[in-house]
C-alpha cells in the first residue's frame, strides 16, 4: 500500500489551527533568525508541549510550524523514509495544522522535516530543510556540565573534541563515530549534524537549502544557513571517510551512489523517495552522482598521509646564559574574601596574628605579594597551609579574582598588559602556550578517563596542532623525557599510580615549551620515594630548559632543590624574601626561624 | 701589587634568635680585609671568632647588618651586600665559589654532575664542563666508580674532594674555602693542597679557614687572625699560624662568657645538611 493510499483512506486530518499560537511561532521565528544571523550558535527557545512526546520530533516540529504557511508543500521523512508512522503523522498533523500541501516527492517540497537523513535529491535555494534533533549539545559526550559546555562554545575551545576524536583513532585505529559527526559551521562553532550520517555531512557544506535545527528538548534552535562552511572536524593527516561498503547495491532501484542500509540480507536506499524515482526513471541520476559523497570514501592509501613537516617537534626551549630580565611579574596582589575588599585589609597580617578583618569579619587570604622571575630562575613561595601562596598562584593564573595588584608579562604586549584584566578566552590562551600550571593533584590538570597521549593531545590541540601523527611524536617524546613508560602512553590516565600521574601532568605543562611554569605544591600528595623521584625530574626539566617558574610549596626540602630565590608567606603576607640558602640559614624573621627549624628535624 | 678583588669594610654580622626570647649573638663587629687576585688569605683564629660567618657573609648565605663587600669583577666593583637576589645568584655562579666544609649538593646527584653544573655556571660548554670535572675529580683522586654515585652515599673524605672539585673547577674569581681539607687523609690531603696551591698562580683569590695549621703555612700568602668577631692580627701565613699555635692551648680551657655566647651564635654553624640527611 502506498503512503497516497494510506492518505487518503485516513481522510482529512482533524482541524489543528490552534497547534502553535502566532505569539509562540513569532518566538520561534525569531529564534531562528538568531540561529541563521550566527550559523550554528545554539539559541534558547521556549519549547512548547506538542502533540508528540518530546524525543519524537517535537523540536523539528516547532520549528516546522514557525516557518511553514498554507502555500507551502510538506515532506516529512525519518530515516529517509517517507512511509514510518512516525512520518506519517507528522505530516497529517502538520498538514492539517498549517492548511498546506502534504507530499513524498522531494522536488516539490518547499519545507522537509527529517529525522537522521538529508534526501538525496540535492535541495534548492527555495527549500527548508528542518531536523529533528535529539541531542542539539555535540560536547555532550565529553563534557557534561553545561556551564562548562557553553563556556568551552563561548571561547571556542573545543580541544577535549579533539581528544575524543584522537582517542578514537587510538583505540580502533580509524574515526569509528558515524551518526551525528562533529563538524565546524563557519569556523566558528562546532555543531551537531542532529544525528545524519557521515555520509550526508559533505552535502552540509555550502548548501543551496537553509538547514533549521529543531531540540525539543533542550529547547534549542539551531542553523546552517545557505552556503556556509561546514568542516568536519579531522586531523590533517587523518582524511574524513563516509560509510561505504564495497559492492553493496540498492536490492530496489540498484544504486551504488545512495545511503545504503542493510535490509533482509541485502541493502536498500534509506532514501525511499529517491529509491522509488530511480526505479521508475523519473531521477536525475547524473546529477545526483555529482553531489555523492564520493570523494570521501574510505581510501587506507590517504589515511597513512605523513604529517606536515612544519607541525612536527618543537625544540625545547634550551637553557641560555641566563642574563635577562623579568618574564613574569607580579605587583601587590591581593586576596580578600567576603566584605570590604581592600577596606578590610586594616588589622590583619602577622603583626597582627589573624587574616580575619576585625571590620568586616573578612578573611584577608594575601595581600601586597610582589615577585618577579626571570627566564631560567625559579622562585619558592613558601608558608604554613593558610598562609595564602596558593591563593597568590590562583590569583596569578586567573582561577580567583584578585582583589588588587597586577601581573605582567614580558611576552606580552612587551609586559604593558595586566594579566587580571584579559577576558577569560584570552586567559585560557595564556595557560596553554605561555604560563602552564602543574596542580597538587594531578586530576586537576589532567583528565583521568583520557589515555596519557590524550591528555597531552588536548594541550597540542588546544594550540593549534591538528596533525594526529606530530601529535602522537610529540606526546611520545615528552611521556619519554618524563620517564612514563611508552607503553602506558595508550592507558587513561585513572589507571596510573600518583607519581605516574603527576609525570604525565608535567608532560602536559610542557607540551607547548611554555616560558612561565607554575607548579602548586608539585610533590606534596606523593610518598617520599615517589616524590624525590619527581623532584629530580622537576629540577633537571627547569635545568636544561630557560624557563621561569614558580613553586608553591610548604616544604622546605623541595624548595630548596627547586628555588634560588624565595619569599615567605605568613597569614597572607610576605614576611621575608631572599636567596633560598640564605633564608635557610640566616632567617631573620621570628617565622622564617620557626619554619627553619622545624624543617631541620 | 695584584689588582684588588674583595674589600671588606666595617663588615657587621648579629644574630636575633627569636626562638630563644629575642636573644642576640654578635658574631662579626667591625670586619676589614682586602684580598688581592693571585693572593691567599687565611683566616685563623679560636672556634667562634667568626671565621665561617665572614666567609658566608662575603658568599651572603649569611646577611650582613651592615658594612661593605665589594668584588671587583669584570665589569668593576659590584658592593655585594646591597645587590638584588637574583643578580647575586648569577654572579655567585660565574665569579665566586665556596667551599664549604660539608657538601650541599642536591639530592640524588652525582659528583661529576656535581662539578659539570659548576663548571657550566662558570661559562663553559656542556662537553667543556664535563671534561673539566673529570679533570678536577681525577686530580682529587676521587674512584671513577663513584663519579655517578649519589653523592648522599659517599664518604665525608670522598663529598669534601667533591665540594672541592666543584668549588675549583674553570676557577672563579674569588674562592672561599672553609676548611676544605679537614676530613681528607694524608694522601689525599696532599693532592687537595696541591690543587688548592695552584690556584693563586691562576690568578684566583682565595680568601680560607684552616683549622690546620700546617696546611695554612704552605698555601697563605698572608693571615689575619679573629677573635670575637674582630681581626687582632695580620701578617706572614707563617707568624699568625705560630701565634694561633702557642693561643691555643692557653684560651681552650676558660673561654670568657662573651666570646661562648659568640660561639653559641655559630648556632648556624650546626653542621648544614647534607644531602644525605634527607629523606
Amino acid at each position: 500500500m502506498t503512503v497516497h493510499a494510506l492518505l487518503e483512506e485516513s481522510g482529512p486530518a482533524a482541524d489543528m489551527r490552534g497547534l502553535l499560537d502566532e505569539g509562540a511561532k513569532r518566538e520561534i521565528r525569531r529564534a531562528i533568525l538568531i540561529a541563521v544571523c550566527v550559523p550554528g550558535y545554539q539559541v534558547p527557545f521556549g519549547s512548547r508541549e506538542m502533540p508528540v512526546a518530546r524525543g519524537w520530533g517535537s523540536g523539528g516540529l516547532q520549528v516546522t510550524l514557525g516557518v511553514i504557511g498554507a502555500g507551502d508543500v510538506l515532506k516529512v521523512i525519518d530515516q529517509g523514509d517517507d512511509g514510518g508512522v512516525n512520518a506519517t503523522n507528522l505530516r497529517r498533523l502538520i498538514a492539517g495544522a498549517a492548511g498546506c500541501e502534504p507530499t513524498t516527492d522531494t522536488r516539490l517540497a518547499t519545507v522537509v522535516q527529517t529525522r537522521h537523513r538529508v534526501p538525496e535529491e540535492a535541495l534548492g535555494r527555495q527549500q527548508i530543510l528542518v531536523f529533528q534533533v535529539p541531542v542539539p549539545e555535540p560536547l555532550r559526550g565529553v563534557q557534561k556540565s553545561v556551564a562548562e559546555c557553553a563556556r568551552m562554545h563561548a571561547q571556542a575551545d573545543y580541544s577535549a573534541m579533539w581528544v575524543s576524536l584522537y582517542e578514537d583513532l587510538v583505540r580502533n585505529g580509524v574515526i569509528t563515530r558515524s551518526t551525528g559527526y562533529p563538524v565546524l559551521v563557519n569556523g566558528r562553532y562546532v555543531v551537531a549534524t542532529s544525528p545524519v550520517p557521515r555520509w550526508d555531512v559533505p552535502r552540509l557544506h555550502q548548501s543551496a537549502h537553509l538547514n533549521l535545527y529543531g531540540a525539543g528538548r533542550e529547547k534549542r534552535i539551531y542553523a546552517i544557513p545557505p552556503h556556509t562552511d561546514v568542516t568536519p572536524l579531522t586531523f590533517s593527516d587523518v582524511p574524513f571517510e563516509v560509510e561505504h561498503v564495497p559492492g553493496a547495491r540498492c536490492a530496489y532501484c540498484g544504486s551504488t551512489d545512495t545511503f545504503l542500509v542493510e535490509a533482509g540480507g541485502g541493502y536498500v536506499c534509506s532514501d525511499s523517495d529517491w529509491c522509488t524515482r530511480v526505479s521508475e526513471a523519473d531521477a536525475d541520476v547524473a546529477g545526483h552522482r555529482e553531489h555523492a559523497p564520493l570523494a570521501w570514501l574510505p581510501d587506507p592509501a590517504r589515511r597513512a598521509a605523513r604529517p606536515a613537516a612544519r607541525d612536527i617537534d618543537l625544540p625545547p626551549r634550551m637553557a641560555e646564559p641566563a642574563g635577562e630580565d623579568w618574564i613574569l611579574r607580579v605587583d601587590g596582589i591581593g586576596k580578600v574574601y567576603g566584605r570590604g575588599g581592600g577596606l578590610a585589609v586594616g588589622g590583619t597580617g602577622p603583626e597582627f596574628g589573624t587574616a580575619v578583618s576585625p571590620a568586616t569579619g573578612a578573611i584577608v587570604a594575601a595581600w601586597d605579594v610582589s615577585f618577579d622571575v626571570a627566564p631560567g630562575e625559579a622562585l619558592g613561595l613558601i608558608g604554613e597551609s593558610g598562609s595564602g601562596k596558593s591563593t597568590v598562584l590562583r590569583c596569578v593564573v586567573g582561577d580567583e579574582p584578585a582583589t588588587a595588584g597586577s601581573v605582567h608579562l614580558a611576552t606580552m604586549n612587551d609586559g604593558v598588559t595586566d594579566l587580571l584584566g584579559l577576558d577569560p578566552a584570552a586567559r585560557r590562551r595564556l595557560r596553554v602556550d605561555t604560563m602552564a600550571v602543574v596542580h597538587q593533584d594531578p586530576a586537576a590538570g589532567l583528565d583521568l578517563r583520557v589515555t596519557a597521549g590524550g591528555n597531552i593531545a588536548e594541550r597540542l590541540t588546544a594550540a593549534g596542532w591538528r596533525s594526529y601523527h606530530a601529535i602522537r611524536r610529540r606526546a611520545a617524546q615528552l611521556l619519554e623525557r618524563v620517564e612514563v613508560p611508552l607503553s602506558r602512553m595508550d592507558d587513561p590516565v585513572g589507571t596510573f599510580s600518583g607519581g605516574m600521574r603527576q609525570r604525565v601532568q608535567i608532560a602536559k605543562a610542557l607540551a607547548t615549551e611554555p616560558p612561565v611554569l607554575l607548579l602548586d605544591e608539585p610533590t606534596t600528595g606523593l610518598d617520599a620515594s615517589v616524590a624525590a623521584g619527581v623532584l629530580d625530574l622537576l629540577r633537571g626539566l627547569l635545568a636544561e630548559r630557560n624557563i621561569a617558574a614558580v613553586v608553591v610549596s610548604h616544604d622546605f626540602t623541595v624548595i630548596e632543590a627547586l628555588a634560588d630565590r624565595s619569599l615567605v608567606m605568613q597569614l597572607g603576607r610576605v614576611v621575608e624574601s631572599g636567596l633560598t640558602d640564605q633564608l635557610f640559614n640566616d632567617p631573620h624573621h621570628p617565622y622564617t626561624q620557626r619554619l627553619v627549624a622545624a624543617a631541620r628535624r | 701589587m695584584n689588582s684588588l678583588v674583595l674589600s671588606i669594610r666595617e663588615l657587621h654580622k648579629t644574630f636575633t634568635l627569636h626562638t630563644i626570647d629575642g636573644r642576640t649573638v654578635r658574631s662579626l663587629r667591625g670586619v676589614d680585609l682586602d684580598v688581592a687576585a693571585g693572593e691567599h688569605v687565611a683566616v685563623a683564629g679560636p672556634s667562634g671568632a667568626g671565621k665561617s660567618s665572614l666567609l658566608r657573609c662575603v658568599y651572603r648565605t649569611y646577611l650582613p647588618d651592615s658594612g661593605s663587600v665589594v668584588l671587583h669583577g669584570a665589569t668593576g666593583p659590584i658592593e655585594l651586600t646591597a645587590l638584588p637576589d637574583r643578580d647575586l645568584a648569577r654572579l655567585r655562579g660565574r665569579e665566586i665559589g665556596y667551599v664549604a666544609q660539608f657538601l650541599t649538593a642536591p639530592p640524588r646527584t652525582g659528583p661529576q654532575a656535581v662539578v659539570t653544573a659548576a663548571a657550566v655556571r662558570r661559562g663553559l660548554s656542556r662537553p667543556d664542563a664535563s671534561e673539566a670535572a673529570a679533570a678536577a675529580l681525577r686530580s682529587l683522586g676521587l674512584d671513577e666508580a663513584l663519579w655517578d654515585v649519589d653523592c648522599g652515599v659517599l664518604s665525608g673524605g670522598e663529598r669534601q674532594r667533591v665540594n672541592l672539585a666543584a668549588g675549583t673547577v674553570a676557577p672563579p674569581r674569588l674562592l672561599l674555602l672553609d676548611e676544605p681539607v679537614s676530613a681528607l687523609d694524608p694522601a689525599n690531603r696532599a693532592s687537595a693542597l696541591a690543587l688548592i696551591s695552584q690556584l693563586a698562580g691562576r690568578g684566583v683569590a682565595v680568601l680560607s679557614v684552616f683549622h690546620d695549621l700546617d696546611a695554612m703555612r704552605r698555601l697563605a700568602t698572608r693571615a689575619v687572625r679573629m677573635s670575637e668577631g674582630r681581626i687582632v692580627a695580620e701578617g706572614p701565613a707563617e707568624q699568625i699560624a705560630g701565634v694561633t699555635a702557642s693561643r691555643r692551648g692557653a684560651a681552650s680551657p676558660g673561654l670568657r662568657s662573651e666570646e661562648r655566647a659568640t660561639r653559641e651564635g655559630g648556632a648556624s654553624k650546626a653542621p648544614q645538611r647534607r644531602a644525605g640527611d634527607r629523606a
